[in-house]
Formats: structure tokens, C-alpha cells, sequence
């Protein structure tokens, strides 16, 4: 079955005075089902008016075309109503005049009697009975735009277009029209399209957003799906644990546009210098603890050492920004979560896949599982406790947050649960925040618990909003952490600078483990540029002993934040093999059964090599023998398909043989 | 000269000053044909040199009457607005208030918008003087190249440089701005407000600026007054914002207390003192 509203390849483009022409819009496709409401997000200019306005019939595209229940769109009609930011309301006429304007001339063909029905029904649903003999001089801003909502439903229009419908009215007298809509359109099950400019109305409104990139030529950047339940109530929505997550992914998608815009001024060229092909580097971090190697390398020189002499570290607010900021070519490298890299190259859920190289682990370790208060108070110190917790409130859903898919926050606190025989998907839900937001949804109690790199942590045990129930010692001492990730692309034209950047960061990690150099690398990450938090929350477990908030005593683990020591820095492809066989476990991403070749392609064993024998340091990859986790069950990786079908929770797994050189062409058999 | 009697009057302690603007218990009262009707009552509030408060309220809560009477356009039924432990009776350049709707004159330019403003709070400087004044504020907003420009040749964002330019210039004590930024798209919204910071910072000027927006509020101020509905409004509640300073937005957003914050304001406006449109 063919959608409700089809937006078919459409291009839209203006002549200019100077007779050349500008495209506003290029190849835009959307699907809109029956009793859908979508909003059209973007920037001043992005075209999602002109968008609109073709859906509507007012104006027609250059290319392609629209479809509503099949039929092509080519002129207004009254299944397509729209609702305008001005009104649009006749100034002589009352409410329920102007109301009647409309019925009278689509529905003429109904007695007078049923026409004034219509009329007065559409007075009551928009609650203006008191002002139905008004004129618009006479109604507020919030009034009229009512009367023209109730005008455009009045001749039951198929789909109802808003163009920033409450644009004109202030932040707080908009929420009540927000309210009211939502009601008519859930009650009428209207399929609805609107343009806004204000993250938090489409958030509240609709099931999906679709943002617009910046004109010229402007498409579709990506498109959230809002997963919260209806009917919605506005403040349980902001409580939603997903609400600021996906917040502030709209939001950073609307600032890359307008920093875009300011970039396509400087576009950077590649400067080469110290025979390698690019000195000037962007890298993108997450501001954490285990940023600490790339702090140390920018701020001791060892870039400048190696010849990199304009690297740029850039601050980015979640992993979601670090996968953006490498495929759209951004950034030039980025810390990453250790599933990452394997997860974009094997294509991560669902999108397109990115070849990801690394050459190097940047940390092992760091992490913890934080749980709330309340379930301290409710008794729970282990693993089994919070099993019985979550055995005995079965009707009470329990959220725990991760930061991302590919992190080994998700990947080690699904294994710790599924050992106790909890199905992290079934028995509780699991939500992607972004660290930053991690404490802040705990405290509100919209989380129950969260695993996540410090100072999250230790940010969570000192505001007394939870309590460290494991650390990730507890779980695997010495899972690799953090890599450097490097779009393969890049790597191959590159290749001098790509051994230039991992041999400054083997010495910077190689810095950090000496454990004098410590206190200076604490006071260096509670700076804004880097971390940006407490001095003592970056000391737990990095320098000093680590308080888990549950009435023991702080304890020192020195192998906490491990950057160098025991062939750390090694991107060991055993390891790389456990990890996808956790993206597959949870359907994060296909099982490729051409695992040996991904690996290779991925964890660039000769890149380590290089950079380590250059400086001196040993260059060998642990034995590729056989491992367990803190469960005891072994890993081996000559049989890894076993050890998937052996594992008694798990989603429905895929194994496939993965191209990663042809990602698009999938020929059906 | 009159007496100051209220406790709020005192020397602080902590500065030796008394404190810089005191609302002292203020309550404004209009006479209708049905009786008397209570816009506000009962607002105090005291405000150190150099702070942004920011005060948040439904419309009609009264927040612009309040501020009116800070400004000297309108006076309280009862109680009193002190500044410096001067009450305040009248407008004066010591208090200068920028509108959302721009007002400015039409047919001058923007330099003699300004210049217009600062001749007649400094008519003894010299020509050239003034001149300097109207420069210097015209390039602390970034339109030295827009000088000559009239208001039609400007865009919301340009406009609303000028006017908070054109009060600066005065060099008031205390600089009023009611809803400034409303009428303009959200990306020259953002980037008003990040000048306001700075120039904020390097004035030293005190702020009281009524928004809708709480977002707003986080970034700029140091407290965030949020009234009650009307009528008989008052403030319900007072939050500090602690973000240290200079902010940048990504910073303070990152926060987790901008979250916490948030959701409490939002609490306060959308279920404690909900509000429905209905007139």
C-alpha cells in the first residue's frame, strides 16, 4: 500500500532577477501515512515553506511531484487546508461569519441547517462560544489563530498544513494552542504537516520531524522518529528520559546547519608540510576522563612533535556529533566509543555504512553502572538484588541510559544484565542519552540508573543522585575503551599524517599512564576546553581512590583509567571480534561471516605497528587465545557463531556476508 | 527628599552600600467602572549593581507594569522603586528600556537615531564628543558599516542593535529591555543574546529584561523572577542561575543543572501557574 501523502523526488527551484535560477529544494521524498503528524524543522530559508506550499497545491515543483491518496496534487483544494502564521482571517467578519465563509462555499451542497452545525461545532471544539460575534480587531493573537484553525477543520479536510502556525505568539501562549491542537488532531485523527521554527512544539506535536539542511538546495538532513506514547501532557513529555537526548540532537542538527552556512566562506584545504599531506587537523572529542591522551598531546606538543602543527580539537556534545562530524567529513579523526568504528563500517542501524579505520586504542577501562537512590534504599548492592528489584515490581518499567549503541556502555551493561538472566530490551529499557545529560535525567527520577565514562560517575555519587554498583573492573578489567577512528577514505589518502597522529597519541597515552604526570593531566581535563568539571570528580579513580557512594570506603584501582601500560594501546582483533559479536547479539548490526576481512580492514595492526616501532615501544598483539568475561563464560575466536547461538538472550541474529565496498547494490536472488 | 523607612533600605552589609534598586512592596491598582482591578500586589524585590534578572510570566501576569514602574513610566499605587535610595518618580536616562518593536525614527539613520539620544542626555559635550559616543556604540554592536542606513534598510536583528546601542550610549545605570529579542528568528535571536552577554560583561550594566523564552533565561541571567498569574500577579518564585561566567551556550546546556532548572521552571509555568488563553 502506497502512503497517504507522497512527496515523490521533488525539486523546486526560483528565477532570479539576474536570470539565473536558485534551487530551494532538491530531490526531497517523504512518506506520510494516514493520522500522521510530521513537522518540518529547519532554518529561516531552508524551504520547508515552499515545501509546504507544494504539498498544499499552492505552488508547483520544477521536478517531481506530490501524491495524495495516489492522486497527483496540482492546485489547492479544500482536502489540503492551510493554516497561516498572519491569520489570514477577513477583519470585517465575525468569528462565526468568517467560520461560515468557508463551509458555505465548499459544503453548499448540504442543507442550511447541517452548514450551521458544522459551524457551531467547529465554534465550541476551539472553545470560543464567548467570542462568536467577534470581529478579529476584537480577539487576541492566540483567539485568531483558533478562528482560522477551526475555519480550516470546519470543511474536514483530509490534511490540515500549518505554516508556523503560532510563530506570532509569544513562548507561553503558544503552549496552550499547542495543547488544544494536539487534542483536535489526535480526537479527529487528522493527518497533519506543520512548519515550526521551535524545537520543543515539534517534539511535543509530532510522531516524526523531518529537518531540512540549509538552501540552496536544501533536502531532507534526517528525520526523528518522537517515541512518546499518546495522549501526550506536555510536562510528561519533557520527563520522557529521551526528551533532552532527542532535544539536543535537533538542536546540534540546527547549529551544524547554521555553522555550515559560516563555513562554506573558509572551506579548509589539505596544507601540507614535514613531508606529511595534511598538517591541519580537526579531531573531535567527547569531553570525558579518557579524553586525557588528546588533551595531553595538544597541550605538551607532542601534534607539534610529530609535525602535525594546526590540529584543532573539537569539543562535541555526544557520540551521535562524533559519528556526524567523521562522515560528513567534518572532522578529520575523533575519539571514539570502541564499537564504533566495526558498527559504521558494517553500516549502524540501518544507515548506510562508513569504512572506519583505527589505528590505536586510546584507553581501556573507565566506566561504571551508577544506579538511582532509591534503588539503594530499596536494598539493591549486586547484580541478583537487582534482579529481585525488577522481579518484584514487574508492572514498573526501569530505564537505564547508555550513550551509545556501539559504546561499551551498552555493549558490557547488556552483557552484566543478560548474565543474570535479565533481557536488557524485554525486562527493562535501555535509553540513548549523551553523558552530559546522564545525571541531570537520573536526578529528575526519569532514570533509574546509567553506565557511563567518568566524571559521570563520581558526578552522580557526590550530588547523592546514585550509587556505583559495578565498575567495569568488576565486568572485564582491560576492555578496550576509547580508539582513534579515521574514515578509511581519509586514511588511505593520508597515510604519512595518519602515522604522524598515531604516533604523537602512543606518546601522549604512553604520558598519561605515568601516574606523576597525573595531578597535572587532572588539572589540565577540569578545564573548560577539555572536561570542563570539578577538579575532584576528574580525580576519582584517575588519581584518587574511587567512591562508589555506597557506603564502603573509597578503594584505589589503579588500573581504572588505563591508557598505555600492558599493550593498551593495541587494537587487539580479538577483541574487535567479541565486539561484533555484541553488535550482533543486540541487532545493532548484521554478523558478518566474512568476520576475518572486516577485522583486518578495520583494526590496522600495521599502523600500530609502525608507529610504535618509530618510537621505540613494543609493537606485539596480545596472543589470539581464548577469554572470558566475569560470568566465565569463554570467548573463543575461532568459533564465534557458536559462541552467538550459545548465548541464551539475544536478538534474532543475523550473519551475513558483508561487502563493505558496495554497500548499495543488493541484488535480490 | 523622602525618608527611607523599609528594612530592604539598609546598608548591606557585605558591600557597605545600601542596595542598588529596591521594589519595595509595590502594588498597582486600576479603577474600572466594576471596581478597582489588582494588576499587582506586593512585589519586592531587590537587585544588585551589575546583575541580569530576567522575569518570566504569562501574558498579563503584569510583568511590563512592573518594569514600567522601574522605568518611571508609570507609578505604584502603593509602595515604592528606589534607585541609589532615590525614589523613582519619572523616566530618566538613567534607566533606559528597549521595546520589542524597535522604535525608532524612521527617517533618520541609525548614527543620528543615536546621536539624537545622546545630544539630549549630554547637550554640553562638544559635536565631536557625541559623535565619538555614537561611533563608539554603533561598532560595539557591529553596524559602524550600517551607520548611515535607515531603519527601512534594516534588518529585526539590526534594528534591535541600534535601539539596545541608542541606550547604552546614555550610559544608564540600569538598562530595561522588554522582550527585545521576540520578533526575530531563533538564529539572530541566539546570536542577540550572545552579544547582550558581552556587552553585558563589558559594560557592567545592571539588566532587568522580561522574556517568554526560558531557554533565554538560563543563558543571561543571574536570577530568573517568575511571576504568578493575574490578576493580584506577584513573584512566585525566584531562581538562581549559578552557570559560572562567561557563558557559552553549548556549556551552559550541557549543564546538568540547566536541565534540572528547566524542567522546574517549566513546572512552575505549565502545571503550578498554568494559564489558558481564553479572554
Amino acid at each position: 500500500m502506497t502512503a497517504f501523502v507522497v512527496v515523490d523526488h521533488v525539486d523546486q527551484a526560483f528565477r532570479l532577477p539576474n536570470g539565473q535560477s536558485y534551487v530551494a529544494l532538491k530531490n526531497i521524498n517523504l512518506e506520510i501515512q494516514k493520522g500522521e503528524f510530521v513537522s518540518l524543522l529547519g532554518h529561516s530559508g531552508c524551504g520547508k515553506s515552499t515545501l509546504l506550499n507544494i504539498i498544499a497545491g499552492l505552488a508547483k515543483p520544477v521536478a517531481g511531484g506530490v501524491l495524495l491518496e495516489g492522486r497527483q496534487v496540482t492546485q489547492p483544494g479544500p482536502d489540503r487546508m492551510v493554516v497561516f502564521q498572519n491569520y489570514s482571517l477577513l477583519p470585517w467578519l465575525t468569528v462565526r461569519q468568517n467560520i461560515a465563509l468557508a463551509v458555505n462555499k465548499v459544503m453548499r451542497h448540504l442543507p442550511a441547517a447541517e452548514r450551521h452545525d458544522i459551524v457551531e461545532q467547529h465554534i465550541d471544539m476551539v472553545k470560543l462560544r464567548h467570542a462568536a460575534d467577534k470581529r478579529p480587531g476584537q480577539l487576541s493573537g492566540g483567539m485568531k489563530q483558533r478562528v482560522s484553525i477551526a475555519r480550516a477543520l470546519s470543511i474536514r479536510p483530509k490534511l490540515l498544513l500549518l505554516d508556523e502556525p503560532f510563530g506570532a505568539l509569544d513562548a507561553l501562549t503558544r503552549s496552550g494552542l499547542q495543547d488544544q491542537l494536539m487534542q483536535i488532531a489526535q480526537t479527529h485523527e487528522l493527518t497533519c504537516v506543520m512548519v515550526t521554527h521551535d524545537v520543543d512544539e515539534a517534539l511535543l506535536l509530532s510522531d516524526r520531524i523531518v529537518m531540512l539542511t540549509n538552501g540552496p538546495e536544501s533536502y531532507v538532513g534526517q528525520i526523528i522518529d518522537v517515541p512518546f506514547a499518546r495522549p501526550r501532557e506536555r510536562l510528561n513529555v519533557v520527563n520522557h528520559p529521551n526528551y533532552y537526548a532527542l532535544r539536543s540532537e535537533i538542536v546540534y542538527f540546527l547549529n551544524q546547519q547554521k555553522q555550515a552556512k559560516q563555513r562554506k566562506v573558509k572551506q579548509t584545504v589539505a596544507i601540507a608540510r614535514n613531508g606529511l599531506e595534511k598538517i591541519n587537523l580537526e579531531i573531535g572529542f567527547v569531553p570525558l576522563t579518557d579524553c586525557a591522551p588528546l588533551a595531553v598531546a595538544q597541550e605538551k606538543g607532542l601534534f607539534q612533535k610529530h609535525g602535525l602543527e594546526q590540529v584543532t580539537l573539537s569539543r562535541e556534545p555526544s557520540w551521535k556529533a562524533i559519528v556526524e562530524g567523521i562522515t560528513s567529513k567534518r572532522l578529520d579523526a575523533a575519539q571514539m566509543v570502541a564499537g564504533m568504528p566495526l558498527a559504521l563500517t558494517l553500516g549502524l542501524e540501518g544507515n548506510a555504512p562508513t569504512p572506519i579505520v583505527t589505528g590505536m586504542v586510546l584507553s581501556r577501562n573507565g566506566n561504571a553502572i551508577t544506579l538511582s537512590r532509591s534503588l539503594y534504599e530499596a536494598g539493591v548492592r549486586s547484580l541478583a538484588d537487582l534482579k529481585g528489584a525488577l522481579v518484584n515490581h514487574p508492572h514498573q518499567t526501569h530505564t537505564l541510559g547508555v550513550v551509545h549503541p556501539a559504546s561499551m556502555q551498552n555493549l558490557m551493561l547488556r552483557y552484566w544484565l543478560a548474565a543474570a538472566d535479565l533481557d536488557p530490551d524485554r525486562d527493562l529499557n535501555l535509553a540513548i542519552i549523551p553523558p552530559p545529560q546522564m545525571v541531570a535525567t537520573l536526578k529528575s527520577g526519569n532514570i533509574d540508573g546509567f553506565c557511563a565514562g567518568e566524571p559521570w560517575n563520581s558526578y552522580a555519587v557526590n550530588e547523592k543522585a546514585g550509587y556505583v554498583i559495578a565498575t567495569d573492573l568488576d565486568l572485564w578489567m582491560g576492555h578496550p575503551e576509547k580508539m582513534l577512528g579515521i574514515r578509511e577514505e581519509w586514511a588511505n589518502q593520508y597515510p604519512e599524517t595518519h602515522l604522524a597522529l598515531v604516533k604523537a597519541l602512543l606518546e601522549a597515552c604512553e604520558y598519561c599512564d605515568d601516574r606523576r604526570n597525573r595531578e597535572e593531566i587532572a588539572e589540565l581535563l577540569a578545564k573548560p576546553d577539555y572536561v570542563g568539571a570539578q577538579l575532584d570528580y576528574i580525580r576519582a579513580g584517575f588519581l584518587d581512590p574511587y567512591d562508589r557512594g555506597d557506603g564502603n570506603p573509597p578503594e584505589l584501582l589503579l588500573r581504572f583509567n588505563q591508557f598505555h601500560v600492558d599493550m593498551a594501546n593495541c587494537p587487539s582483533r580479538v577483541e574487535g571480534l567479541w565486539i561484533l559479536t555484541q553488535l550482533a547479539r543486540w541487532g545493532i548490526t548484521a554478523f558478518p561471516r566474512n568476520w576475518v576481512d572486516v577485522i583486518d580492514r578495520v583494526n590496522r595492526m600495521e599502523v600500530y605497528r609502525a608507529a610504535a616501532q618509530a618510537l621505540d615501544l613494543p609493537d606485539t598483539e596480545p596472543n589470539r587465545s581464548s577469554f572470558a568475561l566475569f560470568d566465565g563464560t569463554v570467548f573463543n575466536p575461532d568459533d564465534p557463531i557458536a559462541y552467538l547461538n550459545g548465548l541464551p538472550i539475544k536478538r534474532e541474529i543475523r550473519v551475513e556476508e558483508v561487502n563493505i565496498d558496495q554497500p548499495a547494490v543488493v541484488v535480490a536472488a | 527628599m523622602q525618608t527611607l523607612s523599609n528594612a530592604d533600605l539598609r546598608v548591606d552589609p557585605s558591600t557597605g552600600q545600601p542596595p542598588f534598586l529596591v521594589i519595595d512592596n509595590v502594588s498597582k491598582v486600576y479603577p474600572t467602572p466594576t471596581g478597582s482591578y489588582v494588576v499587582l500586589e506586593g512585589i519586592s524585590l531587590t537587585v544588585r549593581e551589575g546583575e541580569f534578572v530576567c522575569v518570566i510570566g504569562h501574558s498579563g501576569c503584569g510583568k511590563s507594569t512592573l518594569l514600567d514602574m522601574v522605568s518611571g513610566f508609570r507609578q505604584p499605587t502603593e509602595g515604592q522603586v528606589w534607585l541609589e535610595s532615590q525614589p523613582i518618580t519619572q523616566p530618566g536616562p538613567d534607566r533606559m528600556v528597549v521595546f520589542q518593536n524597535y522604535s525608532l525614527l524612521p527617517w533618520k539613520t541609525a548614527f543620528e537615531n543615536i546621536y539624537l539620544g545622546v545630544h539630549s542626555v549630554f547637550p554640553d559635550k562638544s559635536k565631536a564628543e557625541k559623535e565619538a559616543i555614537t561611533r563608539e556604540h554603533l561598532e560595539m554592536v557591529g553596524l559602524l558599516e550600517s551607520a548611515h542606513k535607515k531603519p527601512g534598510q534594516l534588518s529585526g536583528g539590526m534594528k534591535q542593535r541600534v535601539c539596545i546601542a541608542r541606550a547604552l550610549a546614555l550610559r544608564p545605570k540600569v538598562l530595561i529591555l522588554d522582550e527585545p529579542f521576540g520578533a526575530l528568528d531563533p538564529i539572530t535571536r541566539e546570536e542577540l543574546q550572545e552579544e547582550l552577554l558581552k556587552i553585558w560583561a563589558e559594560h557592567q550594566v545592571t539588566v532587568l529584561m522580561i522574556t517568554h523564552d526560558i531557554d533565554e533565561a538560563l543563558l543571561l541571567s543571574d536570577r530568573l523572577v517568575m511571576m504568578t498569574n493575574g490578576p493580584a500577579a506577584t513573584i512566585g518564585e525566584i531562581l538562581d542561575i549559578p552557570f559560572p561566567r562567561p557563558r557559552n551556550r553549548s556549556r551552559v546546556m550541557e549543564s546538568p543543572l540547566y536541565y534540572e532548572l528547566r524542567n522546574h521552571a517549566l513546572d512552575f509555568l505549565y502545571r503550578r501557574f498554568a494559564h489558558d488563553d481564553v479572554e
